[in-house]
């Protein structure tokens, strides 16, 4: 809002007293706009009544009146003023019947009244409104709750978590302002109580951050986008975007998990309304109980459910006999079997659980069991987790967590915070505990796995370190220990190398087989690398990924059983097919694109630049040969949607063999070599680096780079190379969002790995000026 | 040369057509247009609808004039078009590069 005019510059600091004071003066200028009528009201409802006004706020202002003559040359008189300065209004001129009447068909209306507030004029009025709206909302509390739980899942579908987004929307994002706003909704109805301290600590933080977010831009946004966290970070006095993201974590998290528990709370109030018609929704997944039909409220019968647990009115509750005091196990034994139940823990037993004396360290096998079954009911488990985090008892299980929490991952591919990334892991790695020998192990290491993100330096190296402590405390054996330290310090292991190394060399799959050194460590690799990546976010993990990491693995097993690597995959009947033609010729299969020649140096990058002018980007290549001709097998995706046309590609394929097609050109006038140039300017890109890597072949030189993805970057670093008779033999382009790791397997003549220092040099600095240009 | 644009209360078009015409200005484009501005479409100050953003139906009317007409005829489009009431409308005025006449290839100021 604009304000009136005159309006002194607010002091930096205090927004909740910048707020109080907008308020104020709005109230002012309302009531001195109104003057002294009779049988009229002002009446501030939504974000003005609540006294929220931030400067991009709206003024929701109801002019109230008992049909009174004139009314409308009044409201134009207070209205006109108001646009005039161009404040941002939202006003409406009702009979108090009126406006219930419109909130009984409108929910937003119904919450905006809800805060409804006397600003000037007739005061009987404005309580006319007030306690009948009020009363209206908790006679219809059953159906408009269920319209406000509606309401946030269509929004959290919309505009995802606050707690877990890089660029959340403060309002709409589940966990926000609306969210908070609907806890107190919710209250309204008296089916739950209403927000706690640390709520509305956390609801003043993000309505601090919206205030901010504000002034900072100017404008009414409430998406804190990336460019603007750092002002907004430091006019809310915090050191950077990184600790305002955090911050943000924490609050969303405390609002969605107070919404879910007063939502909770509504729908057993309705079902145990409708209790003598039917049973609660509770019981009705345990079949049908005795004597339910005619049970009453306060009287829902108990379920046992593991030792000291019990079901009852859809949570788990503690049995009669329980005693936290005396039962150390009691916490994970909870969490365990309310995952089991599909239920959440009752909010009175989450503090009765408090009571639970820290377990012994190491922990007894009995809370052993207990986590390993939590987090291996998969996504039942992140809720009962995110309660124990919510209840603060967490760091008593796992001291390191308290690192990670909220931790956010500045990375294009994460969608989650760290440590909801590694309850996630453990989520998806329970669907894959049937394909390993220790499913325990599996799911302690998915856990843990990032644990290291919490302490300085390379997360592997210090997650090792964490994870051996933290096995010992759980009581593991020392060679269970070893395991999962050794999974978190190589978890990244098959990944990396199935997307970046040749799988077709011997050297690749000897060398992760020094590394791993038991069967027993590459299944719990392997099934950690699904879940790390299905884990992490849509663009981590794909089929592509998966059938690389899925084809080390095979290899490197029969490497560990004392096979030979498998070699190859002989080539397929079509692909001979082709070869013993003799022609230059391209095979299109799905994302395959099979190119055959006669064997010469420069094949392969040349032929990826026929690709590249298709528009097609290059994933991988591999070249083998049959007879006299080299058979070179690409996988591309196609960025159109379009799968190549085969024909085009064998006639562009031979045009370039024989020198009559300009590829340079072409990639040139349909602009894809300009994608450096406009890069170029963008400073906050790191500078693209290329390292020859040591003895990851002996069979050529590996060269990885590591640059913003571009267009035709295979085909331009293989004719750079071309120059100094270097060839590309096999390349694997990983994309990491923008971001690619490009290895490129360079033989010198005679097909040989470069040894010479200098020509070594020279494929270095030829490679990087063929990425900068 | 100037651009000027105006959008204005559908209503009003024939009184802004004919203070235009005896203004000496001999073509113009109109067009149908809907939007809102500071009152988001709610174009009664006696009803109001909570969180609603309304289109309004507007016309949009366009004409090319010399540089040392544009303030004139601004003036005339505005009294024209006023009502006093919200919702009432904008004028505005943007430069002209240059006009080219279809039929003959005249450009500048002679293919007004």
């Amino acid at each position: 809002m604009g304000g009136p005019p005159g309006e002194l510059p607010r002091r930096l600091g205090s927004f909740a007293a910048d707020r109080a004071r907008r308020t104020a003066s709005a109230d002012r200028w309302l009531a001195s706009l109104l003057g002294a009528e009779p049988g009229v009201a002002l009446v501030a409802v939504g974000g003005y009544g609540r006294r929220e006004l931030v400067p991009g706020s709206d003024l929701d202002v109801l002019l109230l009146h008992h049909a009174r003559p004139g009314i409308a040359a009044l409201a134009d008189r207070i209205w006109y003023p108001l646009w005039d300065s161009g404040t941002r209004l939202d006003h409406a001129v009702r009979r108090p019947a009126d406006a219930r009447a419109v909130a009984r068909s409108d929910l937003r209306v119904a919450l905006g009244l809800l805060h409804a507030r006397h600003v000037a004029g007739d005061p009987e009025l404005t309580g006319e409104l007030r306690s009948g709206a009020l009363a209206d909302w908790r006679a219809a509390a059953g159906t408009r709750l269920a319209e406000l739980h509606a309401l946030h899942e269509e929004r959290t579908a919309r505009s995802g978590e606050l707690a877990f987004l890089l660029e959340p929307d403060l309002k709409e994002a589940r966990g926000g302002l609306r969210d908070a706003e609907a806890i107190y909704a919710v209250a309204a109805a008296w089916v739950a109580p209403g927000p706690g301290p640390r709520v509305r600590a956390a609801q003043e933080g993000i309505l601090d951050t919206r205030h901010a977010l504000h002034e900072v831009t100017g404008r009414a946004s409430d998406r804190l986008v990336l460019q603007e966290q750092d002002e907004v970070a430091r006019v809310l006095g915090l050191a950077d975007a990184d600790a305002l993201l955090c911050h943000l974590a924490g609050a969303g998290r405390t609002v969605a998990y107070a919404l879910d528990q007063s939502l909770r709370a509504a729908h057993r109030s309705r079902s145990g309304a409708s209790q003598l018609s039917a049973s609660g929704s509770g019981a009705s997944r345990a079949g049908p109980s005795r004597s339910s039909r005619f049970r009453r409220r306060g009287a829902a019968p108990r379920r046992p459910l593991a030792d000291g647990l019990v079901e009852q009115d859809g949570e788990v509750v503690l049995a009669r006999p329980a005693d936290p005091a005396a039962d150390p196990v009691l916490v994970l034994r909870a969490a365990a079997a309310a995952a089991e139940a599909g239920l959440a823990l009752a909010p009175r037993t989450l503090a009765r659980l408090q009571q639970c004396p820290p377990l012994p360290v190491p922990w007894p096998p009995a809370a052993r069991d207990a986590l390993v079954t939590l987090l291996g009911t998969g996504q039942a488990a992140i809720g009962v987790w995110e309660a124990l985090d919510q209840e603060g008892m967490l760091p008593d299980l796992i001291p390191d967590w308290e690192r990670v929490r909220n931790r956010p991952q500045r990375n294009p591919l994460h969608t989650f915070t760290v440590d909801r990334h590694l309850v996630e892991t453990a989520a998806r790695a329970a669907a894959l505990t049937r394909d390993v020998a220790r499913p325990d192990l599996l799911l302690i290491a998915a856990l843990l796995h990032d644990i290291g993100k919490g302490w300085p330096g390379d997360h592997r190296v210090t997650g090792e370190v964490v994870t051996r402590d933290t096995a010992r405390r759980m009581g593991l054996a020392v060679e269970d220990t070893e395991l999962v330290a050794g999974a978190v310090r190589h978890h990244l292991l098959l990944p990396h190398t199935a997307t970046r190394r040749d799988l077709d060399d011997p050297e690749t799959a000897a060398q992760v087989a020094a590394i791993v050194g038991s069967q027993r460590l590459l299944e719990l690799l392997h099934a950690l690398a699904i879940a790390d990546g299905q884990a992490t976010g849509p663009a981590a993990w794909n089929d592509w990924k998966a059938g690389l990491v899925g084809g080390l693995v095979r290899r490197v097993a029969a490497v560990l059983g004392g096979a030979p690597p498998p070699g190859p995959l002989p080539l397929r009947p079509g692909q001979v097919a082709l070869a013993e033609a003799g022609q230059p010729a391209a095979m299109v299969a799905g994302s395959e694109v099979t190119v055959v020649a006669p064997d010469l140096p420069g094949l392969l990058w040349q032929a990826a630049g026929v690709l590249a002018a298709h528009r097609l980007a290059v994933r991988s290549a591999n070249a083998t040969s049959h007879g006299t001709m080299a058979v070179i097998s690409f996988t591309v995706a196609h960025p159109f949607g379009e799968p190549p046309d085969a024909t085009l590609v064998t006639s562009d394929l031979r045009r370039v063999l024989a020198g009559d097609l300009d590829v340079a050109g072409r990639l040139d006038r349909q602009g894809l070599l300009s994608t450096r140039a406009e890069n170029a300017h963008r400073a906050w890109l790191a500078p693209p680096k290329v390292t020859l890597v040591d003895d990851a072949s002996r069979t050529a030189t590996v060269v990885e780079v590591r640059a913003h993805d571009a267009p035709g970057l295979l085909w331009r670093i293989g004719r750079a190379l071309g120059e100094y008779a270097l060839d590309v033999r096999a390349a694997r382009v990983e994309t990491l969002g923008a971001e690619a790791v490009d290895v490129f397997y360079v033989v010198g003549a005679g097909g040989r790995p470069v040894t010479d220092a200098a020509t070594r040099g020279l494929i270095a600095a030829e490679v990087l000026s063929a990425i900068t240009g | 040369m100037k651009l000027i644009t105006a959008v204005i209360k559908p209503f009003k078009l024939d009184e802004v057509k004919s203070a235009l015409q005896a203004f000496g200005v001999h073509g113009m484009t109109v067009s149908e247009a809907s939007g809102y501005g500071r009152q988001r479409g709610h174009t009664e100050v006696y009803r109001g609808a909570e969180y609603q953003v309304d289109l309004v139906p507007k016309v949009r009317l366009e004409v090319l004039c010399d540089d040392e007409d544009a303030d004139d005829l601004i003036g005339v489009v505005v009294k024209a078009a006023q009502t006093g009431r919200i919702g009432d409308g904008k004028v505005w005025c943007t430069p002209v590069e240059t006009v080219v006449r279809v039929r003959t290839g005249e450009r500048g100021p002679g293919a007004l």
